[in-house]
């Protein structure tokens, strides 16, 4: 935990940047550019608010998604702080679901989608998968309009 | 007392995470009961709304349809509540102004709860309270229904008879009884009128509520309380402190009608003599613990 390195944010588990790897020469990144260009959900914009995946989540998705599935994220009301997050696999889009930030999802095949309703509950969180010795999961952090939530993390109050 | 209309496929699943109670119970299979009483708490574990859920529907394969009574100075305050944690659930909530609500209350003779009669035309639904049988049957009707036609024999009494009754008894009901944010579903005997389910999964409020149920000790409880003597003009205030003879303190009063009364009292007091601490007064008071209490409760 030095304080060497003032540009990466410290030894966090979450954060968002490109991953790291060898140069790749020109035939595959056009390979990656033609499936960005398949229809899928409307990428959501500054207004609508955006959610971030870390790596972790990217490498888990990858590893469980089957053909065209993809992470839905919800939010409930209900629960011990009033809201709760819901994470499934899904694979039917509807008009109103917006997707993550393309710049983090380089590879097809890692996608998270959000309604715009529970949008609005999530905007500027990250998604993040955490394993530890209680469970593995898909788990909301830092999220900026969350207030206090429960002791395992699956509820949470909203700041007005 | 005011009617919320819930309907939607989501209803039951709505409501179980925002309430006390097992909502589930109410929309089972087969006899699941017509009426259930839960609070809906806030995120510190406080009481925010007395509710009593009624199931319209009558069968499992028809929509979900549940009627909420509450507070009616709360009906605006419970239906934002509600929209608030509605998102994306399929359910309608909307007023019912067209309904009428009804306690039915057991007269004094023995034998008058066995000749009520079923449910007739008019009457949406007939159903024992759900929190003590004291507190005898709900009636819902149509607006301008004839009771008497529903009901034979019955009078239509007054409504502060009702609340005199709900006092003698020591049934809370109502903000006034249950200040929002201030009681404890607990101490307000919440269990012991069958308003909470210890064994579903989350609700709004559930962790404090959970953890005073298996590791605390409940001091205090809301109780019935008489004074015997003069009235002051206007009553008792909300929060009047509660002493015992020997000064120390024994809790406070909440709400009452005339001579008749609830008070937050610590169980360790009860069967003493004690007074209500007024500007320039002490005012005797007593307290006892109701008979549908379970036995082991008093202590």
């Amino acid at each position: 935990r030095g304080s060497r390195c003032s540009a990466s944010p410290g030894p966090g588990r979450a954060r968002p940047r490109p991953p790291a790897g060898p140069a790749r020469p020109a035939g595959s990144l056009l390979r990656w550019a033609s499936s960005f260009s398949e229809p899928g959900p409307k990428e959501s914009g500054p207004s609508e608010g955006q959610i971030f995946l870390s790596e972790s989540c990217v490498k888990r998705l990858l590893e469980i998604a089957e053909g065209s599935e993809f992470l839905r994220l919800q939010v409930e009301g209900g629960g011990c702080s009033g809201f709760q997050y819901k994470f499934s696999l899904d694979t039917v889009i509807n008009p109103d679901d917006r997707q993550g930030r393309r710049d983090v999802l380089v590879v097809s095949g890692a996608r998270v989608v959000v309604d715009v309703d529970s949008l609005a509950f999530v905007k500027g969180s990250m998604v993040d998968f955490s394993q530890e010795l209680i469970r593995s999961s898909f788990q909301v952090v830092s999220n900026p309009q969350a207030e206090k939530g429960c002791s395992c993390g699956t509820s949470f109050s909203v700041k007005f | 007392r005011a009617l919320l209309g819930v309907r939607g496929a989501e209803a039951a699943a709505f409501l179980q995470g925002l309430l006390t109670n097992d909502v589930t119970q109410l929309v089972a299979e087969g006899d699941a009961p017509r009426a259930l009483y839960a609070h809906a708490l806030n995120v510190q574990g406080r009481c925010l709304y007395d509710v009593i859920l009624y199931r319209l529907h009558r069968s499992t394969a028809e929509e979900p349809h549940i009627l909420l009574e509450c507070d009616s100075s709360v009906l605006d305050s419970i239906q934002k509540h509600l929209k608030l944690y509605k998102i994306r659930r399929k359910v309608t909530i909307t007023p019912c102004p067209d309904l009428s609500l009804w306690a039915v209350i057991p007269g004094e003779q023995p034998g008058d709860a066995s000749s009520l009669p079923k449910c007739a035309d008019q009457a949406l639904l007939l159903t024992p309270d759900p929190r003590a049988e004291v507190m005898g049957w709900r009636l819902i009707a149509k607006k301008g229904a004839n009771l008497s036609e529903i009901i034979p024999g019955s009078q239509v009494g007054d409504i502060q008879d009702y609340h005199r009754h709900r006092y003698k008894q020591g049934i809370p009901e109502g903000v006034k009884d249950l200040p929002p944010g201030v009681a404890l579903p607990l101490e307000s005997n919440l269990a012991f009128m069958n308003g909470i389910s210890f064994t579903k999964g989350c609700y709004i409020g559930q962790e404090l509520t959970a953890r005073t149920h298996h590791m605390g000790v409940i001091r205090k409880r809301l109780l019935p309380v008489s004074l015997p003597g003069p009235l002051p003009a206007g009553g008792v205030p909300e929060g009047a402190e509660i002493l015992t003879q020997a000064g120390k303190r024994a809790g406070r009063f909440r709400a009452g009608a005339g001579e008749l009364g609830l008070a937050l009292l610590r169980l360790a007091h009860l069967g003493e003599p004690l007074c209500v601490r007024l500007p320039g007064d002490r005012l005797e008071l007593r307290a006892t613990a109701p008979e549908w209490w379970p036995k082991a409760a008093a202590k």
